[in-house]
């Protein structure tokens, strides 16, 4: 298990980790994800021993690891250009960390080729990282990672090297291989279909602090904030400035752009009047008969994928995505009626906090 | 590939065949000399003009190894200019190292400053240079001569700033070492600091980090910056001309330099051979460095 404890971080005076507290749980794979300058591969360094912690305390195991160097923390980390060594072989590679601890070269050659097996290497052991292909050379990095039996693996974007076919086929990779080792994986990613498809957990972090941290479908379905709303989630969620008024004692009045109106429960009237944001996925908005709308909107793109159609309606300053079911005959320039799925909405406070989430009713 | 219409190819053919005629002949006209000093040397009687040796002879490269110090003089050229590279390939390797991986804000400005050293010719520093070396040389002397006396001067051959070995092997160091750094700092530049901080997380200390990782992955540029000191240092003639004097300190070039001059003779078959061992060396040098040259300055590591 490993445990950081109100973690910060400085250069000069620019604080780049804002006192984070997160904890991972043994087996788990917990996933940072982000938009680039968020900390989280700072983050993961701090673990890894790459960077000081100038404040907090980094627990593995029970044991405050905050001046333990590097190699002696436990912790494997795959880099995100693999840094397989071009001068050794794969078998050097992956032995590497127990050729410097001087285990007899008998003994590494056994545990490079238990490896080997695991990773589906072994007839690749006596060629060099430069006649290998991305997804080889990724795995010749976990192995020099898993080598070392570390009780925590740290992977720095190793996925973001691969081209997307490739890419999909790590992730089925990563997630047997986790299964397999029961290794507890911190993963840093900006991609949050990454995040989303491999992790136990998610760590949404945001200008160097933890917007929001729990299950993949937490996150996606009760978001903290308005932050995490709109970054899990693809197409991200549609955000409108409403304004609320409450209608008795049991519900709130929307209204919004486009001519939008509606009405939400709010049974225990804990919804304030006045300027509010309205949080909608697109697969909960629908295209209706025009006297069952809440609004109505001209289509400006239609991106037909098949099995879904994605609708964006609206302004180019204000735009809403709507996914459609199957394929649609909708061009661009029709008008539609929609309706919000009222169970489903999302309403943020104007700078960004949840007010109600979805089903909250 | 789209086939080229007849015209196009016919054309493109001509354009070839004269772009390997003009190469040719510059590489005839290249040649020249070089091919001129190798039938000389092994000319009996070796004529200023070139021309086809009546008889092929070995003597006068025996003479450059018997009646000549031709052997010394190689020696001293071959340890002088190489440990002056080996100094510039350790210092530059740690330098360019240091310079590529800091953050100091004064480090463009020295990176520019060194480069004077290099654009400076050093005929125009040569007065002050020697002023120094001779400082530094007579400091020496007088703490060496009450220890060990008579025997200071054998000591001073090798250690000496002026007329020793040392002075040679520090001034030629210096003069190529800017160029050096630039080329280890820019090798630097263009290697991941992941192969490091991997090694650091697998338990490698600084020195395995250098030997096993730091080294084998700057191989190509320290080759590179090696072999462009070696070969630099190779071609200078003033440096030593003014700071050695001992016959037996004596390198290729002055050698050469010293036979040219000789009143009564001019003994172009012992010139050519002489200048042909000169020779010798910077060629097999440049051979290595080629390979090195296009790995280092096509962008780093693939790997």
């Amino acid at each position: 298990m490993i445990h950081l404890n109100n973690v910060r971080k400085f250069y000069g005076a620019l604080e780049v980790i804002k006192g984070v507290d997160v904890t991972v749980d043994d087996g788990e794979f917990a996933v940072f994800v982000g938009p680039s300058g968020c900390g989280k591969s700072t983050l993961l360094r701090m673990i890894a021993g790459l960077e000081g912690i100038d404040s907090g305390d980094l627990v593995l195991n029970g044991k405050r690891i905050n001046d333990v160097p590097p190699d002696k923390r436990g912790i494997a980390m795959v880099f995100q250009s693999y840094a397989l060594y071009p001068h050794m072989t794969v078998a050097e590679n992956i032995g590497f960390s127990l050729s410097l601890k001087k285990v007899a070269p008998k003994e590494i050659r056994r545990q490079v080729e238990e490896v080997a097996e695991i990773l589906q290497l072994r007839e690749l052991l006596d060629r060099r990282p430069g006649a290998l292909s991305g997804g080889q050379r990724q795995r010749v990095a976990i192995g020099r990672a898993i080598i070392k039996k570390p009780s925590l693996i740290l992977f720095d974007e190793p996925l973001s090297n691969l081209d997307s076919a490739l890419r999909v086929q790590m992730r089925a990779e990563l997630q047997r291989l986790h299964r397999e080792l029961s290794a507890t994986v911190v993963y840093v990613t900006h991609d949050q279909v990454e995040a989303m498809t491999m992790a136990d957990k998610i760590v949404v972090l945001n200008q160097g602090t933890v917007a929001q941290a729990g299950p993949p479908m937490e996150l996606y379905h009760r978001p903290n904030n308005e932050f995490v709303a709109t970054f899990i989630g693809s197409p991200k969620m549609n955000i409108l400035p409403v304004t609320m008024t409450r209608e008795g004692s049991e519900s709130v009045h929307l209204v919004g752009p486009l001519g939008m109106a509606l009405t939400l429960v709010d049974a225990d009237a804990s919804l304030p009047e006045g300027t509010a944001r309205l949080g909608v996925r697109p697969e909960h908005l629908k295209v209706v008969a025009p006297d069952a709308a809440h609004f109505a909107a001209e289509v400006a793109i239609v991106e037909r994928l098949g099995v879904e159609t994605y609708l964006t309606v609206g302004s180019i300053d204000q735009p809403i995505v709507v996914r459609v079911e199957g394929d649609v005959t909708f061009r661009p320039g029709d008008r539609v009626p929609l309706a919000a799925d009222t169970a489903a909405c999302h309403i943020f406070s104007a700078d960004g906090r949840i007010l109600r989430s979805a089903n909250a009713a | 590939m789209s086939v080229a219409p007849p015209g196009e190819s016919a054309n493109r053919g001509r354009a070839d065949l004269m772009a390997y005629a003009s190469l040719s002949l510059i590489s005839i006209f290249c040649a020249i000399p070089f091919f001129w000093l190798l039938i000389a040397s092994f000319d009996g009687n070796a004529q200023l003009f070139l021309r086809w040796p009546e008889t092929w002879t070995f003597a006068n490269y025996l003479r450059v190894f018997t009646k000549e110090d031709g052997a010394k003089w190689l020696f001293n050229s071959l340890f002088v200019v190489g440990s002056a590279t080996v100094l510039v390939m350790v210092l530059s390797g740690l330098g360019g190292y240091a310079l590529s991986r800091t953050r100091a804000w004064w480090k463009l400005p020295f990176l520019y400053a060194i480069l004077l050293i290099r654009v400076l010719p050093s005929t125009a520093l040569i007065v002050p240079l020697y002023k120094f070396l001779l400082t530094l040389n007579n400091a020496e002397g007088a703490l060496l001569r009450p220890i060990f006396g008579g025997a200071t001067r054998d000591i001073m051959r090798w250690t000496g700033f002026i007329d020793g070995y040392l002075g040679l092997i520090l001034v030629l160091a210096t003069m190529q070492l800017p160029l050096s750094l630039w080329i280890m700092k820019t090798f630097f530049d263009g290697l991941p600091r992941d192969y490091e901080e991997a090694a650091l997380m697998d338990g490698a200390t600084m020195i395995q980090r250098i030997r096993r990782v730091l080294v084998p992955l700057a191989l190509p540029g320290l080759a590179a910056s090696g072999l462009f000191a070696f070969m630099s240092a190779w071609g200078d003639f003033l440096l030593p001309l003014i700071l050695l004097s001992s016959p037996e300190l004596q390198t290729l070039p002055l050698g050469l330099f010293r036979a040219f001059l000789r009143i009564n003779e001019i003994d172009y078959g012992l010139l050519t051979a002489l200048a042909f061992i000169y020779l010798v060396p910077a060629v097999v040098a440049f051979g290595f460095a080629r390979r090195f040259l296009v790995q280092t300055f096509s962008g780093g590591v693939k790997g």
